[in-house]
């Protein structure tokens, strides 16, 4: 599903050469749910930001499907982004000006040939999965931390994408509010088959996946 | 998508209320102004429900005596329209009719009207709604009738409430047989006036002018051409009629006499010129219009930069969930035309407020000549105009910030860092 080959990622300035990633080789297999650990400042994020084609790499390949993503233009990039994948933050980046079922239909804006009709059925069925439904008027500053990581849940899985990136999903949220996202994440991979790399600090939740990868000083450790 | 962002736009205005009202301070201002610019020059020279054939319809209103190239343009002697003018066979309705004024007092207080003298045709050339009455026809001008048109507000001055028909009022000390009240036309429409007689009927006539009293004179006409295109088969004709009078005077070459259209007239850079430079006339409207629009488009794009920052997180959600660059830029320019057509909405309205305010201070001025609160007209075009300047100024504003916004990268957008 996603296949990274000897990718490395330097961030330089004028008088300094900082390798956040050295020669990383992972594959992710459809259907697995991953998560990737290690202290922060290792390059996890780095890492995801690259599998969720938001950032480039410095060198190495990245193939989602068997595509190689090389040289792609901006706009195949989105493509790309919006068809195949979905993001949860860690912050949930939900936009507050927009009410939660709003905020859910934001990737089927970008799709073609969806219909506003189609787009709200869309966003209200993800809400119901995380259990939301009862929400979707509500603006994300009148939520719990809990609520808006449901509704940013809600947010990744709209389009059906077939791998979600998780930065730290249950960084902000106590052990309990913790727990009940990890088990919406868990039903996804387990119901939708939905691959899932998910980056945390919690070893409980890391448990929990399939496989851990384990990241130091941006290589990889096991 | 448009709806969503039509929302959202509205939502960023509400929540950032003091950058929203400086925003809409100065494009309203800025519209405001444009708006009553635009709407002189449209009661100048665009159609209104008095005058609707102003496309087909000329008006001479000078004759130059040419040396070589150059003429010295003068009004037109009524011997000379009713010799060369009235006489075209190409025109579907000729009229003829000077422009002048009267002082009438009441109670002791000096007012100033708007006295127009024409003929008969002048009626079926215009379309003046008559409230009461009708025109004057042939016969009273042949018969140099006493009998007068007033517009409502003239009525109103004279008479108030009831009505006005038959009833007589004084123009120069001489009795006249109010016979019609129109409703008024543009205040700065050619056709306008506050009182109408025949022009046979003239009481105070003016002396012809001692140098060439048969070429110059006071006298203006207005010819209907059958249709647009046959405008210049109008000129033609006119042109033709000109080539074969002997100027009075051996130092001229020639007379020229130049039938123009409203617009065509307006886009004489100089009184002077015998024809129109619609080019120079347009580049010149352009610049002033950009150059006006300038000071608050650069304040509009520095505000928005400063406003694009603080989206910076929002942006790099949507385009982590598939907004391309050109997406994006495409929303923020949206949701800016939108602000700048808010204001313009405001600005519309603060015209039409001002533009009462304007006459006010007007009326202020010249005590003598009181312009009515009625003549101030907005026209659909006038309108349509603003909103397309609002949509330019939109534009303008948007696309530079929302470039910068769109060329940020999606990490560091996500981070909520600055452009």
């Amino acid at each position: 599903m996603i296949k990274l080959t000897d990718v490395e990622k330097v961030y330089r300035t004028s008088t300094i050469e900082t390798m956040a990633l050295s020669k990383v080789n992972i594959v992710i297999n459809k259907g697995e749910f991953v998560s990737i650990m290690g202290p922060s400042g290792c390059g996890k994020s780095t890492l995801l930001n690259i599998m969720g084609l938001l950032d480039e790499p410095s060198s190495g390949k990245i193939e989602i499907d068997n595509t190689l993503i090389s040289g792609y233009a901006d706009k195949r990039l989105a493509h790309m982004r919006n068809q195949k994948l979905g993001f949860i933050f860690q912050s949930y980046h939900l936009i507050n000006d927009l009410s939660v079922v709003d905020n859910v239909e934001i990737p089927l804006l970008y799709r073609k040939g969806v219909s506003g009709s189609e787009r709200r059925k869309k966003a209200l069925e993800a809400l119901e999965k995380v259990g939301l439904n009862s929400r979707t008027k509500h603006y994300p500053n009148q939520l719990s931390g809990g609520q808006r990581q449901r509704v940013a849940i809600a947010r990744a899985i709209v389009g059906n994408p077939e791998i979600i990136l998780a930065d730290e999903p249950t960084g902000n949220l106590d052990s309990v509010m913790g727990e009940e996202i990890m088990n919406i994440m868990l039903q996804l991979n387990k119901t939708e088959g939905t691959t899932i790399v998910m980056v945390t600090h919690d070893e409980n939740m890391a448990n929990k996946t399939e496989r851990v990868i384990r990241f130091f000083d941006g290589r990889q450790v096991n | 998508m448009l709806k969503n962002y039509i929302k959202l736009a509205f939502k960023v205005m509400l929540r950032k209320k003091y950058f929203t009202f400086l925003t809409l301070v100065g494009i309203s201002f800025t519209i405001m102004i444009i708006t009553i610019t635009a709407a002189f020059i449209d009661q100048i020279v665009g159609a209104s429900d008095t005058e609707p054939n102003r496309g087909r319809t000329l008006v001479l209103k000078e004759v130059f005596l040419m040396k070589d190239d150059r003429g010295r343009p003068d009004e037109v002697s009524l011997p000379f329209l009713q010799r060369y003018i009235t006489t075209l066979r190409t025109p579907e309705r000729i009229s003829i009719y000077r422009d002048g004024g009267y002082v009438s007092a009441r109670n002791g207080v000096p007012r100033a009207h708007r006295l127009k003298y024409s003929d008969e045709n002048f009626w079926s050339i215009t379309n003046f709604k008559f409230l009461e009455g009708r025109p004057f026809d042939a016969r009273q001008v042949k018969n140099a009738s006493r009998v007068v048109v007033i517009s409502e507000e003239l009525k109103d001055y004279y008479f108030g409430e009831g009505n006005a028909a038959g009833k007589i009022i004084e123009l120069f000390g001489i009795p006249f047989r109010v016979i019609g009240v129109v409703k008024s036309a543009p205040l700065l429409s050619d056709a306008g006036s506050d009182a109408w007689i025949p022009y046979t009927a003239d009481p105070a006539p003016v002396p012809p002018p001692a140098e060439w009293p048969t070429i110059h004179g006071q006298y203006k006409a207005m010819l209907l051409a059958r249709s647009g295109e046959d405008a210049e088969k109008v000129k033609a004709e006119i042109d033709a009629r000109m080539r074969k009078i002997v100027p009075p005077n051996p130092q001229f070459t020639s007379v020229k006499a130049n039938a123009l259209t409203a617009l065509q007239h307006f886009a004489k850079v100089r009184n002077s010129d015998p024809d129109p430079d619609f080019a120079q006339l347009f580049t010149a409207l352009f610049a002033c219009l950009f150059l006006f629009l300038l000071i608050p488009v650069i304040s509009l794009i520095n505000l928005n930069i400063s406003r694009i920052s603080e989206r910076a997180a929002e942006i790099g959600v949507r385009k982590s969930f598939g907004a391309s660059s050109s997406t994006l830029a495409g929303q923020f320019i949206v949701e800016n035309i939108i602000l700048t057509l808010t204001g313009g909405l405001i600005g519309v309205i603060l015209a039409y407020l001002f533009s009462d305010a304007l006459i006010l201070m007007l009326n202020a001025f010249d005590p003598l000549f009181q312009i009515s609160f009625g003549q101030f007209i907005l026209s659909w075009r006038v309108v349509a105009f603003c909103i397309g300047c609002c949509c330019f100024f939109g534009f303008l504003s948007g696309v530079y910030p929302a470039y910068r916004m769109s060329k940020m990268h999606p990490v560091n957008a996500l981070k909520g860092n600055n452009l």
